[in-house]
């Protein structure tokens, strides 16, 4: 079969700032039911999985959707009940939360979702959220992804715990399970010490479905190790490429087959009849933004405080080789390469969150998406719908079927799990493996 | 001295195949405690007989050698939310240690699950857990007893804080304006203090209850007056109809002491019902359950409930006399007290504590068992029952099906929800924002 795309769909409430105030838009902070309309729109489209970003405290100025939202594990956990093939993902925190705790909670979610679930693994840069977890100040990226290898090497000894197949529940012996495939964990590492084994079985995936979408050269180490999925903010197609190649690279020399990384882009389309209708929907969104929430979105995506201090019409300034991650990598390339100044790239980034905007006529957006999926640049991309829900339906039923016909994407679900639409294959347990190769 | 409320509360104690240590061998009894199925059928059989809720133990931690149930569970957070989208009516409780956990994250998850089910979530706030669960959390040991009610008040104390992050009104839609909260609605709680600190807010708007019920389950004299300050539902281990008496009625005055409502107290023991055709009947179908117990499970069991390694003593002398347990010092209370009065030997405890796990065993005809807990209701001992069914679904559906009507012709249950949330059902009052009393006040 030819190679065909991964499309996933950033859930909430749009990311343009201001998306929420046009009368089309919906709104609902804590509405279960819009998130699950959005997700019954994405599964009939089928696309691969529906993800829930998150952070971990709420900025005064912060835009509507991220002021007041459910809590991501429980409101995924509530959408497994109402589909049945879409895989649910969730941003789960290293620095903020217990490996214990979280493990469970997603073993919980795939097995509840009968092996949907997937795990975007964040050291949680957000300033203020420390503010919130009895830390004095945020510990620095590099203490921060020590403490996330620790926690991603607990969390699979976690789903490990037991072998498949180890609770054998035969009645007539009364034998609950078969204790030689029980693993204890007995991790002693600097952050995190944890005994195990987990109080559930092993997970439908094995493992859920392992996402990364830091881009500085540590979150890059990171995701070469562990992630299989990577979300990444990229504006240009050539340095898309030279990042993808370079993410597989660092999988292949951590002995992994570097075909089985998906690396998928973050887009914003802005979808009318014709390129001219959607130029005017961009500047009518333009038009309802709040300039200090839009410059808030800004400085927390480039982690530059310092931006909202200065005058609109001043240059980005240099940052220092250890500041340039994700967010300010791209940001700092678009302003390049359109040459704008800090007001013009504070109305750019409000638009899509930093993604990358397509706007156009359906044709245009699918040109646009084959050509970066032919080139290899992208294996999909994750949808940030600038408001909901009409961008989502109109991405589901006028861009999809295009790609559809043109072979790009599937028609139908392969099979039941998260790791099936991608193509993963399901971690063997690390016992079975040795017993087969001894 | 309060009039008890007319009618009993009812919660279920969920557990995917029974509390019994060896249920799960029990034929016909679910085996799959890693599935959904267990759980939504057994919380759709109580939504169809109107309790008021259902509750999930829990402990962050697995013994190899225990039983099926306590070595495989769902997670009982994320299994709420599950439960929330396909019910309708029903309470939702899960526990949540205040020493394992971090207050910002379960303040979302509870809120959030309160969301999800129209108001209709409970946390059970646990100071501890089984003694296995520390060296899940890089600890040697439990913090100490009195030490971890401390840490659970300040813990409380700032999960309602942030509950109250936002005032009920803070959001809305203006779309013209481009508006959508009014800050001065927005209240940070900047706590400093001993054991946290947080800055809040909450990033979650205030949930359709206010604050999830708060239920409490410590017997011990920290723990019964960490209840009396905090919890509107405490769950009890009683066996004796006195002492239980004795108990709720200390409880409702250490509640009104502390200037609270005792009829927004609701005290509800734990009962473990074997309902049959008869009473021979019922007591044959716990010499079936009792035939496929472990005797070493079931040995162990009884140690985790008195705090104490109790393999080395002779199981048919009496009970000896042990140390105070620094775990679950209810249940080791209760059942020192059973043998003492009942002068049971160790091997007898032993079956008693298997079966109902500590809790008082109601064994008879629907009648009996109905009276059973009539007596309690009526003399002020309980408001309710944590219904355990010690295997399931057949001792649950024995009891919705042949006590709960009986106890509905009697007029001691309801036979409608009074409400959508779970505060309208037990009959306890929305907690307003503070600021909105401070409002009110001047």
């Amino acid at each position: 079969m030819p190679r065909q795309m991964n499309l996933a769909l950033l859930l909430g409430n749009g990311v343009h700032v201001a998306g929420w105030r046009l009368p089309e838009a919906e709104y609902g902070p804590d509405s279960f039911d819009l998130m699950l309309r959005q997700t019954l729109i994405a599964e009939a489209a089928k696309f691969d999985m529906v993800f829930l970003a998150d952070s971990l405290a709420a900025g005064k100025d912060a835009p509507p959707g991220i002021l007041s939202r459910l809590e991501p594990l429980t409101l995924l956990t509530a959408l497994a009940m109402r589909t049945t093939h879409i895989g649910l993902a969730a941003t789960g925190s290293t620095t903020y939360s217990e490996p214990y705790n979280l493990a469970r909670m997603f073993a919980s979610l795939d097995h509840l979702s009968g092996g949907r679930a997937g795990w975007n693994i964040v050291t949680s840069s957000n300033r203020e959220a420390a503010g919130n977890f009895s830390m004095a100040e945020r510990p620095d990226a590099e203490t921060r992804y020590e403490m996330a290898g620790e926690f991603v090497d607990i969390c699979m000894g976690l789903w490990d715990s037991w072998e498949d197949g180890a609770f054998v529940k035969d009645k007539e012996r009364g034998v609950p399970a078969d204790l030689s495939k029980y693993h204890a964990l007995d991790y002693v590492g600097r952050h995190h010490q944890v005994k195990g084994p987990l109080n559930m079985a092993r997970p439908p995936q094995g493992h859920p479905v392992m996402i990364q979408a830091g881009s500085s050269a540590t979150g890059m180490g990171f995701a070469g190790k562990y992630a299989e999925v990577v979300f990444t903010v990229q504006g240009d197609l050539e340095v898309t490429k030279a990042f993808g190649k370079k993410v597989r690279a660092l999988a292949e020399a951590e002995g992994r087959d570097p075909s089985t990384l998906k690396i998928l882009p973050g887009i914003c389309p802005i979808i009318a009849e014709n390129e001219q209708e959607a130029r005017k929907m961009l500047a009518r969104l333009a038009s309802l933004a709040d300039p200090v929430a839009a410059m808030q979105m800004l400085t927390q995506r480039m982690d530059m405080p310092e931006l909202a201090s200065m005058p609109l019409d001043s240059p980005i300034p240099e940052l220092p080789p250890e500041r340039m991650r994700g967010h300010a990598i791209a940001m700092t390339a678009v302003a390049k390469k359109y040459g704008f100044n800090l007001g013009q790239l504070r109305d750019y980034a409000s638009a899509s969150m930093g993604h990358r905007l397509i706007f156009g006529s359906p044709q245009q957006v699918a040109d646009d998406l084959e050509e970066w999926f032919v080139s290899g640049a992208a294996d999909g991309f994750i949808l940030h719908p600038p408001f909901v829900p009409g961008p989502v339906e109109v991405f589901a039923t006028e861009v999809v079927p295009i790609l559809q016909k043109r072979g790009l994407f599937r028609r139908d679900y392969e099979g039941p799990t998260l790791r099936d639409h991608l193509g993963l294959a399901r971690p063997t347990h690390p016992a079975a493996v040795t017993r087969t190769t001894a | 001295m309060t009039t008890p409320a007319k009618q009993m509360r009812l919660g279920l104690y969920l557990q995917a195949n029974g509390l019994h240590v060896a249920s799960w061998r029990m034929p016909g009894t679910y085996t799959d405690p890693e599935n959904f199925r267990p759980y939504l059928a057994q919380t759709m059989a109580a939504e169809k007989a109107k309790f008021d809720m259902v509750f999930l133990a829990d402990s962050p931690h697995c013994n190899p050698q225990g039983t099926l149930g306590l070595m495989v569970k769902t997670e009982p957070l994320t299994l709420l939310a599950a439960l929330a989208v396909t019910t309708s009516h029903i309470g939702l409780a899960a526990t949540v240690s205040t020493t394992y956990t971090e207050p910002y994250n379960i303040a979302r998850i509870l809120s959030s699950i309160d969301h999800l089910s129209g108001g209709r979530a409970a946390w059970n706030v646990v100071t501890g857990a089984q003694p296995g669960a520390a060296a899940n959390f890089g600890r040697a040991s439990h913090p100490p007893h009195d030490e971890r009610y401390k840490i659970a008040e300040e813990y409380v104390e700032v999960i309602k804080g942030l509950w109250d992050s936002w005032e009920d009104d803070a959001f809305f839609v203006d779309r013209e304006a481009g508006r959508f909260v009014d800050k001065n609605k927005m209240h940070r709680i900047d706590h400093k203090g001993t054991y946290f600190s947080v800055a809040g807010p909450l990033n979650c708007s205030r949930s359709p209850q206010g604050y999830p019920v708060l239920i409490q389950a410590g017997a011990s004299e920290v723990g019964r007056a960490f209840a009396a300050a905090e919890a509107e539902v405490i769950f009890t281990v009683q066996q004796d109809h006195g002492l239980a008496k004795t108990f709720a009625t200390e409880m409702r005055e250490a509640v009104a002491k502390t200037g609270r409502n005792p009829a927004h107290f609701k005290i509800m023991p734990g009962v473990c019902p074997i309902v049959g055709s008869s009473e021979a009947d019922a007591k044959a179908k716990l010499t079936e359950l009792c035939s496929y117990a472990d005797p070493a499970v079931a040995l162990r069991v009884l140690s985790d409930r008195m705090g104490q390694d109790l393999t080395p003593f002779p199981l048919d002398a009496p009970v000896p006399e042990l140390p105070p347990s620094g775990m679950m010092r209810g249940h080791a209370e209760a059942l020192t007290n059973l043998a003492r009065t009942r002068g049971m030997t160790l091997r007898e405890l032993r079956d008693y504590a298997s079966t109902s796990m500590g809790h008082r065993l109601l064994i008879g005809s629907p009648e009996q068992v109905a009276d059973g807990l009539e007596e309690w209701f009526a003399s002020g001992a309980a408001d309710g029952f944590n219904i355990m069914p010690p295997w399931s679904p057949g001792a649950l559906d024995d009891f919705v099906n042949e006590v709960v009507p009986i106890l509905q012709k009697r007029g001691l249950f309801r036979t409608e929800y009074e409400g959508k949330t779970l505060r309208e059902n037990l009959g306890i009052p929305r907690p307003p924002h503070p600021a909105t009393l401070k409002a009110a006040a001047q």
